[in-house]
């Protein structure tokens, strides 16, 4: 017997149920319970009702009279059924198009997102009806490097303020690392996703690369209720989320200002605009206001734009950006010609 | 999700879409549930042996399959879906805000009326963006002036498009009539699969590359043909012209033997040695800059020269 169709019998005798159904007549009436002894009848069941339960079926447990000495099962249809939704043409092409996104899966919880509007796809209907490029197979996402479930699990230790342990190799580490870390929230920038985050090892608040997590993601105390930490009032993931190379480490901040050419100027502006101020120019280049820390960083990212990048002022930073380009120059055999 | 669960919950969906859509075609619901056909007819083949006690013909689901069409009734405790999980719930929430932050304003409007709908519906109070953003922030993926809403537009009413494109791997900023065969979002970025009237061949370009965008009034008919892959663009190539062989420092090399760009490579005592074929080497010189003296060019000795020219032209910059 199909265990499939033997939960769909279950819940469709319980739903059509005026009174709380026994036990006995649950057993007597359903295929597949039928023939089971006693004991594996009752096992059965406890596990059907268990899955049931976990996939948000509303089984509940009556008396069946004013004694209350009997039990009996019953789905209440308010609680089960999802009330139906009227959506705007518009409307069902932005779904269809998460549809999309959740299939995907790019972000976390992406398969329960999936699940929800396959629920919803009774009032969604076919999307080729709205005639939407969006719908009409025209629009994709390809799936992220990480998990979705990894993503989920972090995602959801995050809100519930679980602690959660992984072993994550550093950038440049042999070996990976056991971590223990009190999980803030994710971010995702240029197709990386990043989970920010109390390291209880390195005792600060830091950001990993999801993707370099080796292990599964567990919960530091599966045994308490939760929540395991606090976060901090003064957190808040935007100081995390758009840090820079050049941002990062010790080493005074300063601004420094970059002036881009008319080439190159407007993409610089896409990309930053959002975090550092920039001027533009008359001939469509522009100036871009950067805060450094790290140097390295920094002038590894400047000379990624070649002669379409100068460094104007502070002066102590041109000096530095020429002498690293003499050592190229002198490795590159430079003057020796 | 076990299977069995994921069958269930497929099953007590579909009921209710044909209850409601009688006469549906197969078709239609293998791409709305987004299984293939037989899994389809086994689903409802087993929806045929569901029903009431005592399972007589006449307390089963009745399930008709007539010319690919179908049709059940016998059905109406049925009739409407499962309740969502807070799991789902949340799950739609992350994912439309995700599309807000990822499509740009296109899609923002609807996707905020219809989550206050199904809030409003299912008496929640509605998530709000700030609330999300608290445990997750995405970096929109396009910034400019809805480029890839004229896309969306240039696709549904197939019509040539003049784009002004950055092609990174030239280092070139020139203008192009291309025609828009579809979009997506991978790696991190929003791609255009478009026919390119100046290559005369089917090419990737990466959206936020667009400078400006203009529609033309011409229209176009798709050609059949294969679509090219999604890439950046001035990844090297297997069949690029020039072979470059470069060797990290030992500082860079447990950093560089991660990039994909960099996978063919040894170990030589502490450095790493790889080789790599491209035929954008405007992009390839840009890309070792970055690296400073921790990158040596092995060989072409062309690159090497081109680079020191470079390297002297900074020089003077900074005289």
């Amino acid at each position: 017997m199909n265990k499939a169709e033997r939960l769909i019998n279950l819940i469709a005798m319980l739903l059509e149920a005026k009174n709380p159904v026994t036990l006995d007549r649950i057993r007597t009436s359903i295929p597949g319970y039928q023939q089971a002894s006693m004991p594996s009848f009752k096992r059965m069941f406890e596990r059907d009702k268990s899955d049931l339960r976990e996939m948000g079926v509303p089984i509940q447990v009556e008396p069946l009279d004013a004694f209350g000495e009997d039990l009996g099962y019953r789905i209440p249809k308010e609680e089960y059924y999802l009330p139906e939704i009227r959506f705007t043409p518009e409307e069902k092409v932005a779904l269809l198009l998460v549809n999309r996104l959740s299939s995907g899966q790019v972000v976390p919880l992406s398969k329960e997102a999936g699940a929800a509007l396959l629920k919803l796809s009774p009032d969604l209907g076919d999307g080729s009806r709205l005639g939407h490029p969006a719908v009409r197979q025209q629009w994709k996402f390809s799936s992220q490097s990480e998990s979705s479930e990894g993503l989920s699990i972090l995602w959801d230790a995050s809100v519930r303020r679980r602690s959660v342990l992984f072993t994550y190799r550093s950038l440049g580490e042999r070996g990976a690392v056991e971590r223990k870390l009190d999980p803030y929230g994710l971010y995702f920038d240029r197709g990386v996703w990043y989970i920010v985050g109390y390291c209880h090892l390195r005792r600060q608040v830091r950001s990993f690369r999801i993707s370099r997590i080796e292990s599964m993601v567990e919960q530091a105390h599966p045994e308490s209720e939760g929540p395991d930490f606090e976060r901090p009032k003064d957190f808040s993931l935007r100081d995390h989320s758009r840090v820079l190379p050049w941002e990062f480490e010790e080493g005074a901040e300063y601004e420094a200002a970059i002036r881009f050419s008319p080439k190159i100027a407007w993409l610089v502006e896409r990309d930053l605009g959002d975090v550092y101020r920039f001027e533009p120019g008359e001939d469509g280049g522009g100036i871009l206001y950067v805060t450094v820390r790290n140097e390295d960083a920094f002038m590894s990212w400047l000379l990624s734009y070649a002669e379409d990048a100068e460094v104007i002022t502070p002066q102590a930073l041109r000096a530095k950006v020429k002498d690293h380009l003499a050592a190229i120059l002198k490795q590159l055999g430079g003057g020796r010609r | 999700m076990s299977d069995v669960e994921e069958r269930l919950n497929r099953l007590l969906s579909l009921i209710p879409y044909v209850l409601k859509n009688q006469g549906v075609s197969l078709k239609e619901l293998s791409e709305v549930f987004e299984v293939p056909r037989e899994k389809l007819v086994r689903d409802l083949h087993l929806i045929f042996l569901c029903g009431q006690p005592d399972y007589t013909p006449a307390d089963l689901i009745e399930v008709d399959i007539e010319e690919d069409r179908v049709y059940i009734s016998m059905a109406d405790y049925f009739a409407r879906p499962l309740r969502f999980t807070p799991p789902e719930l949340s799950g739609l929430y992350l994912a439309c805000s995700a599309l807000v932050k990822l499509s740009g304003q296109p899609a923002s409007v609807e996707l905020g009326s219809a989550m206050e709908k199904i809030g409003r519906t299912l008496g929640l109070a509605a998530v709000s963006g700030d609330e999300i953003e608290e445990s997750m922030q995405i970096k929109p993926a396009v910034t400019e002036q809805n480029v890839l809403g004229q896309l969306s537009s240039a696709l549904e009413e197939r019509k040539t498009v003049e784009i002004e494109y950055y092609t990174y791997g030239r280092d070139e900023l020139n203008r192009r009539r291309v025609n828009p065969l579809s979009l997506e979002f991978g790696l991190g970025h929003w791609y255009l699969r478009a026919f390119d009237g100046r290559s005369n061949e089917m090419r990737v370009f990466r959206v936020d590359r667009i400078k400006d965008l203009q529609m033309t009034s011409e229209t176009f008919e798709p050609r059949a043909g294969k679509e090219p892959e999604i890439a950046e663009p001035f990844s090297p190539s297997p069949s690029g012209d020039i072979e470059v062989r470069l060797r990290f420092s030992q500082a860079l090399a447990a950093w560089a033997e991660e990039q994909p760009i960099f996978s063919d490579a040894k170990r030589e005592d502490a450095y790493l040695i790889c080789t790599l074929r491209t035929d954008a080497l405007a992009w390839l010189e840009r890309e070792l800059l970055k690296y400073g003296t921790e990158v040596e060019v092995l060989s072409p000795p062309e690159l090497v020269e081109a680079l020191r020219q470079t390297v002297q032209g900074l020089l003077k910059i900074y005289k």
